[in-house]
């Protein structure tokens, strides 16, 4: 029967495991471009270096409000979108392949998209501003705004998947019950309370928890849309170990930072799931 | 009969043996070579390539390996297969910048032995620069490339000379309602921004860092410099979206005719020369300004041909390099792409000057032009620097404290290396 597990047990552990003790490996080495990228041994000096760096910190900092922000307004939108493509309309099917859109599109292009939405004076945003005699927003050029930005083109493009998953959840749930519901003399407010909510509850688990590790590791829309700019105030830790590893070549710290980053995004995933059973909780008792 | 058969069949069969291996003997494969370059070259390059496969038809076999169109995706997708061993080029055509980084992660190979010095000598001065590292030559430059000053000769009669002619012309001009933009630049936090900090600090006499490694962030200079940068948007000379401006937006802002002035790179004049250019014929080119009785600069950023060390067909690649390179191929590449040549010669060139008024501005503007430091550590130094001038342009710091923390950053970098070297 054991058996049975070692090939899931092989691949996970080549997939997962072997990154995980290599980097933890790198990260106790000098491994750059001043060591001719051999691995020199350094008594942790990256792990104290990461600990005095401001931008880790900063970048962490901003790493957080992006993944919060984008994920608690991703769920919000998706639950809606999910409850709008559930009901009985015309072409359904169609009207979900185009949700989806967003979704499918690769980042890359989305950004570079997003870029030119925002761009001053080009972009159409700017225009109308400046049509209504406003002036100009100059949005990617503050560092007040411009991870605001970010966030909203994240927003755009994920939340089509989280409606999908919430979408699946929906369909799961039987209509006999919000029937049921009804007869007894409950409002549809109320049937979104105390069925919807709670039957969709594992499905929103699921996706919140995939979207936060998902958000928390994001390069490629950072990259594209303002390259960490302006004043570093978009920079991400994905990023920053990018920077380390491909244009510093220093890998011994670049793997430091994505350690340091894989736990402080356990911590924070437990947090979020800690808070969401305990919300859970209050939920259960409530309707009980 | 059956054995003279079996004669026959044996004596046809050693026949085609013999002829096949003649023939494949003369038409052996040939040397097959692969270059990577970015996007925007490989174009540009397209018609001397399959010259040059022509000319060594079976002999040497060139393919090019299309990059990425942005400058440091290239680097990215360069390191990624130095990195994983065996890399499936040959040569790569390496911007300025990188060079110190590639020499010293040891994946090139110099070309001390293959450059005579007579062909060392043929260069224009600028463009020597930048092609070696520690005293010996690891690149083999291509074009040439430096910060140039884009002017509209309808809007003014000459080009600002100075700091404060630039700012007074953009302001009126602006303020006249004329444009909508004085001068347009980059401002957006990358690399972009490093190249005009170094043609501004040095036209001011600044220095960004000395030969010795002296890091000159907080001196007079440099805050001078920094101080006319962020003036150039607060008193609205430049709009304040040149802070995200990178080349193409700045080049559109341009060549719609919402600016009066640009910096840009050589390559914003053949943009501005086609139809759809609102500012075809209104345009003039010349250096960046400097601050009275100073030196104007150039920041160099020129591209060339290393030869990687894992290649196995290092001749092959030379020879494809220097055909690439050939003076003849530079002249039709100026023409052309108005890529910037890097032999002196063709600076004298009568037919091309005759028919190139912007010939003559490339030769001043490569006479003065100033590579960025030559470390290993460039990268890290430069993104010190954007991150500090960013925030100074956005108003998230004040000059001088974030130019001090520029300059202690930068220092710590720099003897991080002193340490383990």
């Amino acid at each position: 029967m054991t058996l049975l597990f070692l090939p899931a047990a092989i691949l996970i552990f080549s997939v997962f495991a072997i990154p995980i003790i290599r980097y933890t490996w790198l990260s106790f080495h000098a491994s750059s471009v001043l060591t001719r990228l051999e691995d020199i041994p350094n008594n942790g000096a990256n792990w104290f270096r990461i600990f005095g760096d401001d931008r880790f910190w900063q970048d962490a900092y901003q790493t957080i409000r992006f993944t919060s922000i984008s994920v608690t307004l991703e769920i919000f939108i998706a639950i809606l979108i999910a409850l709008l493509l559930d009901q009985k309309i015309n072409n359904r099917g169609l009207v979900r392949a185009l949700t989806l859109l967003p979704w499918a599109l690769p980042t890359t292009i989305m950004a570079l998209g997003w870029r030119w939405i925002f761009n001053t004076p080009y972009g159409p945003i700017e225009k109308i501003y400046s049509i209504l005699g406003l002036g100009s927003l100059n949005i990617l050029s503050n560092p007040d705004t411009a991870w605001l930005a970010t966030i909203i083109a994240d927003v755009w493009k994920t939340t089509p998947f989280i409606a999908l998953i919430l979408l699946a959840g929906l369909q799961t749930i039987p209509n006999e019950l919000y029937e049921a519901f009804i007869l007894e003399g409950g409002g549809k407010l109320n049937a979104f309370q105390q069925i919807t909510l709670p039957m969709l509850q594992p499905y929103l688990i699921i996706s919140l928890l995939f979207r936060t590790a998902q958000a928390f590791g994001v390069f490629d829309l950072i990259q594209v849309m303002t390259g960490g700019g302006p004043a570093s105030s978009t920079e991400s830790l994905g990023f920053y170990a990018y920077l380390n590893a491909l244009r510093f070549l220093d890998f011994g710290y670049s793997a430091t930072i994505i350690l340091l980053t894989f736990i402080i995004l356990i911590i924070f995933t437990l947090l979020v799931w800690l808070l969401t059973s305990r919300v859970n909780k209050l939920l259960k008792s409530e309707i009980l | 009969m059956k054995l003279s058969n079996l004669k026959n069949t044996i004596f046809i069969l050693f026949i085609i043996f013999v002829f096949s291996s003649i023939v494949l003997a003369e038409t052996k494969s040939p040397v097959n070579i692969n270059f990577l370059m970015p996007a925007p070259f490989v174009d540009s390059t397209l018609d001397l390539v399959s010259r040059f496969n022509d000319e060594e038809k079976g002999k040497i076999h060139l393919k090019i390996t299309k990059g990425p169109l942005e400058t440091e995706a290239v680097s990215d997708l360069a390191i990624s297969s130095l990195l994983l061993g065996k890399s499936p080029f040959d040569a790569l055509l390496i911007d300025v910048t990188w060079l110190p980084k590639y020499a010293a992660a040891g994946w090139l190979e110099t070309l001390d032995d293959r450059i005579k010095s007579n062909e060392w000598d043929s260069l224009a001065e600028g463009a020597r620069l930048g092609n070696k590292y520690m005293g010996r030559i690891y690149r083999w430059p291509l074009v040439a490339d430096m910060g140039l000053l884009y002017w509209r000769t309808d809007l003014m009669d000459a080009p600002p000379k100075t700091e404060l002619e630039l700012l007074n012309i953009s302001q009126n001009l602006k303020e006249q309602g004329i444009v909508p933009y004085g001068y347009v630049w980059q401002g957006r936090q990358y690399e972009g921004l490093s190249c005009v900090f170094l043609e501004i600090i040095n036209g001011f006499g600044g220095e960004w860092l000395s030969n010795s490694m002296k890091v000159n962030l907080t001196s007079k200079e440099s805050l001078e410099a920094t101080r006319w940068l962020k003036e150039l948007i607060t008193s609205g000379a430049s709009p304040k979206a040149v802070m995200n401006f990178s080349e193409t937006e700045a080049l559109q802002a341009f060549k719609s005719g919402d600016a009066a002035l640009m910096r840009n790179w050589p390559y914003a004049w053949k943009e501005l020369q086609k139809e759809e250019s609102n500012v075809k014929g209104k345009i003039g080119v010349t250096t960046m300004i400097s601050k009275e009785n100073h030196q104007p600069s150039a920041t160099l950023g020129s591209w060339g041909f290393s030869i990687l060390k894992s290649s196995t067909k290092k001749i092959a690649a030379f020879k494809a390099i220097e055909f690439l390179t050939s003076e003849e191929a530079q002249k039709e590449m100026f023409i052309n792409n108005g890529y910037t040549p890097t032999k002196s010669e063709i600076f004298k060139d009568a037919e091309l000057l005759a028919s190139s008024e912007l010939l003559p501005v490339l030769e001043t503007a490569l006479s003065i032009s100033k590579p960025r430091p030559q470390t290993p550590l460039y990268a890290q130094i430069s993104d010190v620097l954007q991150k500090q001038l960013s925030s100074i342009l956005t108003e998230d710091k004040p000059i001088d404290e974030a130019m001090k923390l520029a300059e202690e950053k930068t220092i710590k970098i720099i003897s991080s290396a002193g340490n383990k070297s």
